[in-house]
């Protein structure tokens, strides 16, 4: 660890940042533990886009609009905007829509996984197992030669498309047209004042933008560096102020029971976070750090996010997002189902030495 | 980068397009567009729930009569009748939790509070009217410290760890979070 080396300064500003607005913004009128969690944020924008039916869960979250702002115009900023895509683009799509299935049947996205876990819900753990176990077979399947491919620059703009369409969202947001639907009631009644989720979530688009920052990054340079990797001291920046805020506002609650959006299905919970591991690392990280990498103009992430919006809604449509009853046996097919598909993947997409 | 002939043509096309656009949705808000263009889920969401509430207030009407009469084997009776012919609706399954809870059959109660917040979280919603937030809360008080007394007794007995479990779930609604 070089002390002297500004990269590892931003990438812990963007990891503490993570988790300081993680607390707050659910201390701020958020769902608890859900200060930000993408996976529920992106279910609640689809449903306001009248995806689904779920009348709880409906509100165009200004946290996401602000994350691909912020990062768009943080690239533009410093020059590295740049269009490039067309690698693998169905897979990605699909790989999109399973990202939201584990995040569904573990209740919560990565980023929600240590908010949860560092606001003492210990169910959070079979979480972090699943998620280090995913990120393990991934890396295992990198190191076998499994790869998407890689993406090239493209000079016709493809990567303006998903900024654009978070600009309309914010647009959309502001003007609140007719067909657009805002729960009154349930999770998605909750949010915090929305001048303060939007700035939050561009703040944080920005950094993670100029750190690239990313929940499972961090879990997979740690496997592969040790303490060497800057993500690991971003990722325990986050821990570290997440920890101490949930602490100072009376939000750290230590147990197994009785912890707001969770379940007792550990099993579950282990396995929806391995698949979110598992495919975070074959198409290059999380789910936040696709929205991030969309706004910097890489179609290929632009295409997992609107795989995510899809998931989004088929996940609430279909029963597949798990409660705090536990996993529906839907949930548990979708599950297995993704484990088919990056096994499938694994397979196809294997550059193999030739004999 | 240099624009030719055609660039500009298609240019100018695009600022016409979005200028027109623009004009047109000012236009049809200072004209009263908005309401005329009938698309407004938010108010079909609102008056389909409202419209809900008042069914289930008035389809439960003779449960709730018997119940202020005391007559409480009467009311489960109309519960099961009204149950078969309204099997996914929730808030019989309230009615009975509360009923069964007048009657001191504490897991019973809870097990039913269970099954209704399972097909309908309004129930521990603060901001709806069908809200039974605090009486849930007093369950689950009442649940940890009895039902929980007794299952630490009898670790051995299934039917008290159910019962746990179902408090446990309680809690966890009461809680908050995504759902």
């Amino acid at each position: 660890m070089n002390l002297r080396d500004c990269h590892l300064w931003i990438v812990i500003a963007a990891g503490a940042f993570l988790g300081a607005l993680g607390v707050l913004l659910a201390v701020w009128g958020n769902p608890e533990n859900s200060g930000i969690c993408v996976s529920c944020f992106i279910e609640n924008s689809a449903g306001a886009l009248g995806f689904h039916e779920n009348a709880r869960m409906q509100y165009l979250r200004p946290e996401l609009i602000g994350f691909v702002l912020g990062a768009a115009a943080c690239a533009a900023g410093f020059r590295e905007f740049r269009s490039r895509g067309g690698s693998a683009p169905l897979p990605r799509l699909v790989s999109g829509i399973f990202l939201m299935v584990g995040c569904a049947v573990f209740i919560g996205c990565p980023i929600k996984l240590f908010l949860r876990f560092t606001a003492g819900d210990l169910t959070a753990v079979a979480g972090v197992l699943g998620l280090v176990a995913g990120v393990w077979a991934g890396l295992k399947g990198l190191g076998g030669g499994v790869h998407l491919g890689s993406s090239r620059e493209e000079g016709r703009g493809s990567g303006f498309l998903v900024p654009g369409f978070f600009l309309l969202l914010l647009v959309l947001f502001i003007a609140r047209p007719g067909f657009l639907i805002f729960s009154g009631r349930g999770s998605a009644a909750q949010h915090a004042p929305w001048l303060l989720a939007l700035g939050g979530g561009a703040l944080l688009g920005a950094l993670a933008q100029r750190s690239r920052f990313c929940i499972t990054g961090g879990v997979r340079d740690t496997l592969l560096l040790g303490r060497r990797s800057p993500l690991l001291w971003g990722l325990l920046a986050f821990v570290a102020a997440a920890t101490a805020l949930n602490l100072a506002t009376g939000r750290f609650h230590l147990g197994l029971y009785g912890q707001p959006g969770a379940h007792l299905d550990h099993l579950w919970s282990f396995l929806g976070m391995a698949l979110v591991g598992w495919i975070s690392v074959l198409i290059g990280g999380c789910p936040f750090r696709q929205l991030i990498k969309a706004g910097e103009g890489d179609a290929d992430a632009g295409l997992v996010v609107v795989g995510m919006f899809i998931g989004g809604a088929l996940v609430q449509s279909w029963g597949i997002a798990a409660t705090a009853a536990g996993v529906s046996l839907v949930g548990k097919a979708a599950v297995l189902a993704g484990c088919l598909f990056v096994l499938g993947a694994t397979l196809l997409f294997r550059e193999r030495a030739p004999a | 980068m240099t624009l030719d002939r055609f660039d500009r043509f298609h240019g100018l096309l695009l600022l016409l397009v979005a200028g027109g656009l623009v004009l047109l949705l000012a236009v049809a808000e200072s004209g009263g567009g908005r309401s005329a263009a009938g698309v407004d889920k938010a108010m079909e969401q609102a008056l389909d729930y409202q419209a809900r509430v008042a069914f289930v207030q008035k389809l439960y009407g003779p449960v709730e009569d018997l119940r202020r009469d005391g007559q409480l084997q009467q009311a489960l009776l109309k519960l099961d009748e009204l149950e078969r012919r309204y099997p996914g609706e929730a808030h019989g399954y309230i009615l009975r939790g509360e009923i069964l809870g007048e009657m001191g059959v504490l897991a019973e109660a809870v097990a039913s509070y269970v099954a209704a917040l399972r097909l309908n979280g309004d129930y521990v919603d603060a901001r709806s009217p069908l809200s039974r937030q605090t009486e849930i809360r007093q369950l689950v008080d009442d649940g940890l410290r009895i039902l929980g007394g007794q299952a630490r007794s009898h670790p051995e007995n299934l039917s008290l760890a159910a019962a746990v479990k179902n408090v446990h779930y309680l809690q966890s609604r009461l809680a908050g979070g995504c759902e």
